[in-house]
């Protein structure tokens, strides 16, 4: 019954638009799964949209997934072994910020996410080369230039999002995108290393070589990815063609002096975003020696708990996507989310509870926050600097935690682990504090982030008529 | 007691040859703790607490070095023993642990013979007696060497009073208070018998009557002061109060020790030993005679994976003995200031914005009352 109403909804919503902008090319002539204004046809964007970012998760993660082999092959200590992330960091907190800016001003939408596909797919060849050539600055210059297509591939991705399902199911295809990327970081994580025994097998020894072919054969998930950039920009093209949908871009003039007429709620979602994901991901990254120590874990069962955040995160971020759609209320979903992620790291850090219920816990409130954090940055940014905005909110989350995560060893080698414990409540805090203060400013200017669904559609209907 | 007024002394032996024994005197305002450390035979440290601040050690030396050194060692008045126990370290043991798998029945290896700390030689204690530190070290190797294993190596026992409570500087920084003293070993370049070899030590204790020591694992959840230990192991004499040993389960293989260099450290539970089968310390038989039940266990560091004293050739690992109640770690001011601002700010913020909103909201339904 809902769904149908949805449904009835989401083509209403179509129909005065097209009728705004002029007859369109008979769009009753084709079938639904060709038809840019079904609902069929947008299943099918989504499909690629959530495979586009599937190949740049799947090896953002390969290090992880081959820690060992890769300290082992390539003689490094785990210093050099974190390079090969930071690498990835550090061009991303100048270039999301960019990568924005390219895709709304330079290549446009459709070409920017191929050429950042180009980047990802040459990085992850480049770091395997590394490996077949035991050249391990060779490495890390292929993380670097995958780390260049890895974050601003992202923006493009929420771009497109934004531009096919603004007021239909954007939150659902937010939740829909994140669970794809924790399926690649998943099947990553249990498939390299059998990969890497496989080839092992195959080849008769281990080494640098086995590495990089492994690696080399990671990077097909990348292919595929630049394949689903090729087939959205025709898609994408094709529609603008039939409905005059445009390209998710105004065509006014932007300035990196933008940055300074974002609003006060925008700069707050900032600074909810980063010290909300410095508190999880250096936690998760350091998480398995805290579980085998603190808790008495195997090492099998340490690696099961700590992957448990992305693993409940897959099937639930569609689900609460939904939530979100369905009752509205963003602020007070992001709260309640940042509330239980205190409460979690506050279990974590004080009691000797079993940790499955403060790690699932943590997974529950990561897989909201992303489905009602994210989608308020459209509500608040006018839809012309919706890619300048995202850029800016990626490229200060991973300043965020490369800063983060280089104080948290730090912090673990000098003080331990309750401290940096503490340290991410001290960081949750903060993004609690800023949730507060959100819902307040949000309040006092009668903004439209806390509105429920209801409330939106009626605004849209006022608008519309 | 809070503080302690604590003295060092070398007691000497004007009659025959040098033999270290170290007498630490920690006075109260209302008892008197000895620590009476000596190299002769195996290391060895007998601790008493009595109820007078004026108890006073006797010495006798010519009974000490005798074949039946009982009586030889004495804290008088008699009657103001309130508790009186003794550790022995007797042997340093090492272990082969290539081709070992965490599943092994003997996880640590094959057995190489073990070094016996009664056959160490001994430098003389008065050269390292540091009386601004309140510390004193001793440092030996075995006296037949025919491997010359320990040819540029030695084994240490730092011995440390202390006059009020505190913590030191280097990991695992154990809080330390004047009814305390510390003992910290270290092991430094002796060659080991195998590319992997794991060291431990076999220390002995005295029973309370049938009884061998408790031996407990506490776990906490602050590893503050020791980064990623949560446990800290303990051996108590009896109900408490009475004597204790605390240490933290980790050693170092570098200097300073940090988490890169840290160490697991296993203490196997406690065994009732014979007395003939350990080597014995003349002045623990001085002290309590020659009907004594001993209980032995092993202390060993490391595992067959990981860090090791292969990397450098040091190990260094260190203990608490006490008499009292065993000092408590409490979280550190700084993790709770920084807690209670955490979870005192949204709080407040929370509070106030709803009152502001509240107050708001009611003058906003007044006007519209008004209307």
């Amino acid at each position: 019954m809902e769904e149908e109403d949805e449904e009835a909804r989401a083509l209403l919503a179509g129909g005065p638009d097209e009728a705004d902008r002029g007859a369109p090319a008979a769009p009753g002539a084709l079938p639904a799964l060709c038809d840019p204004s079904r609902l069929a046809h947008r299943l099918l964007v989504l499909l690629l949209m959530c495979f586009l970012g599937f190949g740049s998760y799947f090896c953002y993660d390969n290090p992880a997934a081959l820690q060992t082999q890769v300290k082992r092959d390539m003689q490094v200590n785990t210093t050099k072994f974190m390079l090969l992330y930071a690498w990835y960091s550090w061009p991303n907190v100048v270039l999301c910020f960019f990568g924005g800016f390219l895709i709304d001003r330079v290549f446009g939408i459709r070409w920017g996410t191929i050429i950042f596909s180009c980047f990802v797919c040459i990085g992850q060849v480049v770091f395997a080369l590394g490996g077949i050539f035991n050249a391990f600055w060779l490495m890390e210059f292929g993380r670097f230039v995958f780390g260049i297509g890895g974050e601003s591939l992202a923006v493009a991705q929420n771009t497109y999002a934004v531009s096919w399902f603004k007021g239909k199911e954007l939150n659902l295809v937010f939740g829909l995108q994140l669970s794809m990327a924790r399926i690649g970081s998943t099947v990553n994580m249990n498939l390299m290393g059998w990969l890497y025994s496989k080839i092992e097998a195959l080849l008769g020894s281990a080494g640098h070589t086995t590495l990089g072919i492994t690696l080399m054969i990671g990077g097909i998930t990348c292919i595929l990815s630049l394949i689903c950039a090729l087939a959205l920009a025709y898609l994408d093209q094709r529609a603008e063609r039939i409905l005059h949908k445009e390209q998710g871009k105004t065509g006014e003039v932007i300035k990196l002096t933008d940055v300074k007429d974002f609003s006060l709620p925008l700069w707050l979602i900032f600074i909810i975003c980063v010290c909300y994901y410095v508190a999880v991901f250096p936690f998760i990254g350091l998480g398995k020696v805290f579980f085998t120590e603190k808790f008495g874990f195997s090492s099998q069962a340490a690696s099961a708990i700590n992957s448990v955040v992305y693993v409940i995160s897959a099937p639930m971020s569609p689900v609460f996507g939904l939530l979100v759609d369905k009752t509205g209320k963003n602020i007070i979903w992001v709260l309640c989310a940042v509330a239980a992620t205190l409460v979690s790291h506050m279990m974590l850090a004080f009691t000797m509870w079993n940790p499955w219920i403060a790690m699932c816990l943590l997974g529950l409130s990561y897989s909201l926050l992303a489905c009602a954090l994210w989608p308020m940055v459209a509500f608040v940014v006018p839809e012309h600097q919706l890619g300048t905005a995202y850029g800016f909110m990626q490229s200060i989350q991973n300043l965020g935690l490369a800063i983060i995560s280089i104080i948290a060893g730090m912090i673990l080698d000098s003080r331990g682990y309750l401290f940096l414990e503490v340290f991410f409540i001290a960081c949750v805090s903060l993004s609690l504090l800023s949730v507060v203060l959100l819902y307040l400013v949000n309040r006092a200017q009668g903004g439209n982030l806390n509105y429920s669904a209801r409330q939106r559609e009626e605004i849209k209907f006022s608008h519309t008529e | 007691e809070k503080t302690r007024q604590v003295s060092l002394e070398v007691i000497p032996n004007w009659l025959g040859p040098l033999q270290n024994l170290l007498h630490i005197r920690a006075v109260g305002t209302n008892s008197t703790l000895h620590y009476v450390w000596s190299s002769l035979g195996p290391l060895a440290v007998v601790m008493v607490a009595t109820n007078t601040p004026h108890s006073t050690l006797s010495v006798n030396w010519s009974l000490l070095l005798s074949p039946e050194p009982d009586g030889g060692l004495m804290v008088l008045p008699k009657d103001s023993i309130q508790f009186s126990s003794a550790l022995v370290f007797t042997r340093l043991l090492e272990f082969d642990s290539t081709n070992v798998s965490d599943t092994a029945a003997k996880p640590l290896g094959r057995p190489y013979p073990p070094y016996s700390l009664a056959d160490f030689s001994w430098n003389n204690i008065t050269d390292s007696l540091d009386p601004a530190t309140l510390s004193a070290t001793f440092q030996g190797h075995p006296m037949n060497d025919p491997t010359r294993t320990f040819a540029n190596g030695s084994l240490a026992f730092r011995v440390q009073a202390f006059s009020r409570s505190s913590r030191p500087a280097q990991p695992p920084r154990l809080l330390h208070t004047a009814d305390t003293c510390q003992l910290e070993v270290a092991l430094i370049g002796a060659s080991p018998r195998g590319n992997r070899s794991l060291f431990g030590l076999e220390v002995a204790t005295l029973g309370q009557g049938p009884d061998c020591p408790s031996m407990q694992e506490q776990h906490s959840i602050d590893d503050e002061y020791a980064p990623a230990v949560f446990q800290l192991d303990q051996l108590l004499w009896g109900s408490l109060p009475s004597g204790f040993a605390q240490w933290r389960p980790v050693a170092y293989s570098q200097k300073p020790g940090g988490r890169e260099s840290a160490l697991p450290c296993q203490a196997s539970p406690l065994h009732p030993a014979l007395a003939y089968s350990l080597p014995q310390s003349p002045i623990v038989r001085a002290f309590f005679g020659s009907q004594n039940n001993f209980c032995a266990f092993n202390l060993t560091f490391g595992a067959s994976t990981g860090p090791g004293y292969w990397d450098q050739h040091y190990l260094s690992w260190s203990m608490l003995l006490g008499v009292g109640f065993p000092p408590v770690d409490g979280l550190s001011p700084l993790v709770l200031g920084i807690m209670a601002v955490a979870l005192g700010a949204p709080g407040l913020m929370l509070l106030g914005g709803g009152l502001v909103l509240l107050l708001h909201h009611k003058k906003y339904s007044e006007y519209q009352s008004i209307n």
